[in-house]
């Protein structure tokens, strides 16, 4: 029971690991990292650091995102990524479809909730 | 790469960043650096702001990165499925199909009819050369209850036992080297068709936006 419900919730965060990084590109560019920081303060989306940069390899290749890599203060580089235009109407779109079915899924699973207490 | 650290721990570094590497394999040479530039940099990232790095604490950095065949096996997913897209390969197709086959439902559904549509095709191909090596067993047979494509063989028994009759001749020569490579090459369009349907793509701007200002 417990192995189902931990591949399930595993399932859910793949689903919506996409929707929330274009999400926090929303306001500007951010590195790997501090998207992985972001996410983390607002979402237990990230499990494993590492899964998140396959999926913007994917959001680049599919036109999205843009990266670019900029030396940092630190002395190291780090990778930047912004949304690109038709990232943003994507997000745009992906947002406002998320809003309704997360309102539609909360208003089924309320009822039920009460209920328990 | 990173001076102010321990030897031991720069090598697990290297170990790891090297185990990446390799999970990339099938990669292009340049994604891989820039793949495995972008995981180092992440590494020293988190390194820097740790204090104390020790042994467990690498170990935790690492843990937290995941392992690297897993991350590898990501971007390997996502390429293959790209080069699919792009390609008429039927080899790489159907491979990038049963890869898609464990990730859901609908590869599995799409996987079995890409099977059925390859077996088929390569059997409509065979039966030319089996029609030749045993002409009298080899066709299309036509019992009073059913259609057959025996494209093995009816054996004597079942020939007399249904009343079946050949109806093809040395047509299913023509026939199946006709038929054999259109259905093979239809399977592969459908194939294909059926990945990028699946994996879509808004506009194809491969590493045309990454600009490097090293």
């Amino acid at each position: 029971m417990v192995d189902q419900i931990a591949n399930w919730e595993a399932q859910i965060r793949k689903g919506w690991l996409e929707v929330a990084i274009l999400a926090t590109l929303w306001r500007g560019r951010l590195y790997g990292l501090e998207i992985i920081r972001e996410l983390e303060t607002s979402s237990d989306l990230v499990v494993a650091e590492g899964t998140i940069y396959p999926v913007l390899a994917r959001l680049r290749n599919d036109g999205l995102v843009e990266a670019e890599w900029v030396e940092g203060g630190s002395g190291h580089p780090r990778r930047y990524y912004k949304l690109t235009s038709s990232g943003r109407k994507r997000t745009l779109i992906l947002a406002k479809h998320s809003n309704v079915f997360l309102g539609k899924m909360t208003a089924l699973i309320k009822p039920l909730l009460a209920e328990e207490k | 790469m990173i001076s102010p650290i321990d030897s031991a721990l720069q090598e697990r570094i290297d170990a790891y960043l090297k185990r990446l590497r390799r999970a990339l394999g099938e990669l292009p040479p340049e994604e891989i650096s820039e793949i495995v530039r972008e995981i180092h940099s992440h590494i020293v990232e988190r390194v820097e702001s740790t204090d104390p790095l020790n042994d467990a604490a690498l170990t935790h950095i690492l843990g937290a990165l995941g392992n690297p065949e897993d991350i590898g096996s990501l971007y390997q997913s996502r390429a293959m499925v790209a080069r699919a897209r792009a390609s008429t390969s039927p080899l790489l197709i159907l491979v990038t199909t049963i890869r898609w086959a464990g990730m859901s439902l609908a590869g599995l559904v799409t996987c079995l009819f890409g099977l059925i549509g390859y077996v088929l095709g390569i059997g409509f191909l065979v039966s030319p050369i089996l029609k030749m090596l045993n002409p009298e067993r080899v066709g299309l047979w036509v019992g009073p209850h059913y259609w057959d494509l025996s494209l093995g063989a009816l054996s004597a028994a079942e020939q007399g036992r249904a009343h079946a009759q050949e109806v093809l001749g040395w047509w299913l020569i023509p026939f199946g080297l006709s038929a054999g490579p259109l259905i093979l090459v239809v399977t592969t369009l459908l194939l294909r068709w059926a990945l990028r349907f699946a994996f879509p793509r808004t506009a194809v701007r491969q590493n045309a936006s990454d600009g490097s200002s090293q």
